[in-house]
């Protein structure tokens, strides 16, 4: 017979890998966090981007041609999906990390900013207007 | 009508590890998983072993797993799951018995924090606080020291070590009190590795917590002040 404190025998719950995959929640905490891996490739395209303007034209010219390759541009498509997706997902957790205007007005402004700062930058590299 | 409840039931003095058993519980519109608890324990099982107290979500003791996700046993109602559904004791405590976890380490962080006004003045005037000082920190005040939050968080899960929710959560309500000085003492906490920053911003605390206070938010807003207090030591003579 055990004594009073040999009785007790707490069941330790173990964390598994996949705890992950229990609900939607940690799902979409996941792919959140995962944006990250497609923005890698992005990343990578533009530093060789630019490594290959320092090597001349050549080299540049056969840079633009990689990146007009249809796998690199639907890769690229993916980054720009999954960089849209954590944008929602950071503009909708900046108003509770600083709350300083009513939710709603702030997820709405850094949108507009979004929006400004890609409409400029599209006017400087000559895309409109 | 009835409905099956599945619980993971664990006897430390019989079983390796928890197994389910099944019951068949009557139910009507008003029935809770507390009262479906206290149904088996009296009619069918009275060896279920689970803790409860209060019946209206204010003590903060019938937290339990239902279908995978932390909830009040009190105020959560059998009307709103299919015919089946799946009770185990809190997520990541170790389990007693049954539905009954080991809440101590959860206790531990809620002490290392110095949950209570902290104030050296011998001031014997009541401490006069305006609405706007009482709005700063009464939203996070409303902790019930359930633990759901502490279930719900992966990295909590991965390192017992990590204050958690529900402890920030509590020393934001204090440290953002006009009447309390006691930020010195709580700050070293905060900013150490277990502190704010071993979260990651799951935010399914927020979501389960059954006063809707945003541990997430406060969390993170710790953060920020766990920032600006490193800032300012390097800047202070």
């Amino acid at each position: 017979m055990p004594d009073s404190a040999g009785a007790r025998r707490p069941y330790l719950q173990p964390l598994s890998r996949s705890w992950w995959l229990k609900h939607s929640f940690f799902l979409r905490y996941m792919l959140r966090e995962a944006t990250v891996l497609p923005l890698l490739f992005f990343c990578g395209c533009l530093l060789a981007g630019l490594y290959s303007l320092s090597q001349g034209e050549s080299q540049y010219q056969s840079w633009l041609a990689f990146m007009a390759q249809p796998w690199v541009i639907a890769l690229n498509a993916l980054v720009l999906l999954a960089s849209l997706y954590h944008a929602k997902t950071f503009f909708e957790l900046f108003p509770r990390v600083m709350p300083l205007l009513p939710a709603p007005l702030m997820i709405a402004g850094q949108w507009l900013g979004t929006l400004l700062v890609a409409l400029f930058l599209l006017w400087l590299f000559g895309a409109i207007g | 009508m009835e409905k099956t409840i599945i619980i993971q039931r664990y006897n430390p003095e019989q079983d390796q590890a928890p197994s389910a058993k099944r019951y068949q519980v009557p139910f009507d519109h008003s029935t809770s998983v507390l009262d479906a608890l206290l149904y088996i324990q009296q009619q069918l099982d009275p060896t279920l072993a689970f803790r409860w107290s209060c019946r209206m979500a204010i003590c903060g003791s019938c937290g339990v797993m239902v279908n995978k996700i932390p909830k009040l046993g009190c105020k959560t109602f059998l009307r709103d799951y299919p015919a089946e559904l799946t009770i185990s004791a809190l997520d990541h405590f170790p389990i007693e018995k049954d539905l009954i976890s080991d809440m101590a380490v959860f206790l531990d962080h809620l002490q290392a924090v110095k949950p209570y006004l902290i104030n050296d003045s011998q001031n014997t005037e009541p401490h006069r606080q305006t609405p706007a000082q009482l709005k700063k920190y009464q939203k996070f005040s409303s902790c019930i020291n359930c633990g759901l939050c502490y279930a719900a968080c992966p990295q909590f899960g991965l390192n017992p070590e990590f204050l958690g929710p529900a402890a920030i959560v509590t020393a934001q309500r204090y440290n953002l009190d006009s009447r309390d000085q006691g930020k010195a003492q709580r700050m070293p906490q905060l900013n150490g590795k277990n502190g704010v920053w071993a979260c990651t911003f799951v935010g399914f605390c927020a979501d389960v917590c059954p006063k809707q206070l945003d541990p997430a938010a406060a969390v993170n807003q710790g953060k920020v002040a766990s920032a600006t207090d490193m800032l300012i030591s390097i800047f202070k003579p």
